[in-house]
């Protein structure tokens, strides 16, 4: 996972993550609507064979006093969470 | 380059000079073996 | 807990289970199905060395076959891009099996011992050494642990009322998993996929259950069920913890 800023102003995010595909940033998208503080979260991300940009961009809005970088952290604490928890419930089962 | 007669099952050592034939019984038809190197393959 | 996730196993066997994911996003559910096709590895052969190979196929249709043979992978004891050696030999008459093959690392082992890989005859035979490599799906598809992974929603059904006197009796298809108004998960084969045979006469009302996903796991006996679900969502936890620590930095 190689993280490139593209664009970054207080309350904006353009973010590229390289090495990543639609398993983990659709993930990620869906924590991030769920984070308190942010307004918009999508990534885009184009096929092998299109050529030109084809890792993830993940674009996020955030209100104000919510540093967008800080709101991605929150997200991926929260699927880290949301994995442990799913493996907790599966062992349970199991 | 070594062949093997498809007749009598010998095998023939070609130059470039004796044409394609086997010494040893005069037929024409030569069978080129397996290297008897061992092939690595990449498996995709 | 971020989330009450509720699991319950409504079929389970080694190789093979189904079972209900309650309390799930959408987006969570299908990481998960698709960490467990293409992120979590397994050992498949990727290097062959042909000693002798008088057998009616080329050498690297030979590769290909063996490169399909599901092997044993203890997740525990390797790590990515390590390799195991393997060995074949195989005089005809007779059939080379998966079985025939011998393995340097009692761990790593054909899954199942009667793929058949070729049918010699007399006078051929097939010597090789291979190399079997971990890697994942996304690599390439002989490395995929998981070969019928998918999910349906949960639907619930309601009996609504009866069904007009003279209505005709036409079937009520349905498949996957239903739960009943009695809370009971019951699987459509066991009604033969009809709800028309469950419910005679009855009128029927049939909704999704939201955030409720009926996984249905197989594998090809690389691991269990268990070890594969388990790791497919360890490694979209290993992702976030990753992607935590390069943005705070």
């Amino acid at each position: 996972m190689e993280l490139r800023v593209i664009e970054k102003t207080d309350a904006e995010l353009r973010m590229e993550i390289a090495g990543e595909d639609h398993t983990f940033m659709n993930v990620l998208k869906g924590a991030l609507l769920e984070t308190p503080g942010v307004t918009a979260a999508t990534y885009d991300m184009n096929p092998e064979q299109s050529g030109g940009q084809t890792e993830p961009i993940l674009s996020i809005k955030t209100e104000e006093g919510t540093d967008p970088l800080d709101a991605v952290g929150d997200a991926s604490r929260r699927v880290q969470d949301l994995a442990d928890d799913f493996v907790t419930a599966f062992d349970a089962a199991a | 380059m070594s062949y093997k007669c498809s007749r009598c099952k010998r095998d023939v050592e070609l130059d470039e000079y004796g044409g394609v034939r086997c010494p040893y019984c005069g037929h024409r038809v030569l069978l080129k073996e397996r290297a008897p190197t061992i092939k690595e393959v990449d498996v995709e | 807990m971020v989330a009450d996730f509720e699991v319950e196993f409504i079929e389970r066997d080694d190789r093979n289970a189904r079972f209900l994911v309650r309390g799930a996003s959408p987006a969570f559910a299908n990481g998960i199905r698709r960490a467990m096709i293409a992120d979590v590895p397994t050992f498949s052969i990727d290097t062959v060395r042909f000693v002798e190979n008088s057998s009616v196929m080329f050498d690297e249709m030979i590769g290909l076959r063996l490169g399909l043979v599901p092997l044993t992978t203890p997740l525990d004891d390797f790590e990515v891009g390590e390799t195991v050696t393997l060995a074949l030999d195989v005089e005809g008459p007779g059939t080379a099996y998966s079985g025939d093959i011998e393995t340097s690392d009692d761990l790593v082992e054909p899954a199942d011992d009667n793929i058949p890989i070729i049918e010699l005859k007399e006078q051929q035979r097939i010597e090789l050494e291979a190399d079997a490599v971990l890697d994942t799906g996304r690599e390439h598809a002989k490395h995929q642990g998981g070969v019928a992974v998918g999910y349906r929603h949960l639907q619930r059904v309601e009996v609504v009322g009866d069904a007009g006197e003279f209505d005709e009796g036409e079937p009520n298809i349905l498949r996957g998993v239903i739960e009943t108004e009695d809370g009971e998960l019951v699987a459509t084969d066991e009604f033969d996929h009809d709800l028309a045979e469950r419910y005679p006469g009855k009128e029927l009302a049939v909704h999704d259950v939201p955030g409720a996903f009926v996984f249905h796991v197989e594998t090809d006996g690389s691991f269990s069920v268990e070890e594969l679900v388990t790791r497919a969502a360890e490694s979209i936890g290993a992702r976030a913890a990753e992607l935590e620590t390069k943005v705070a930095v």
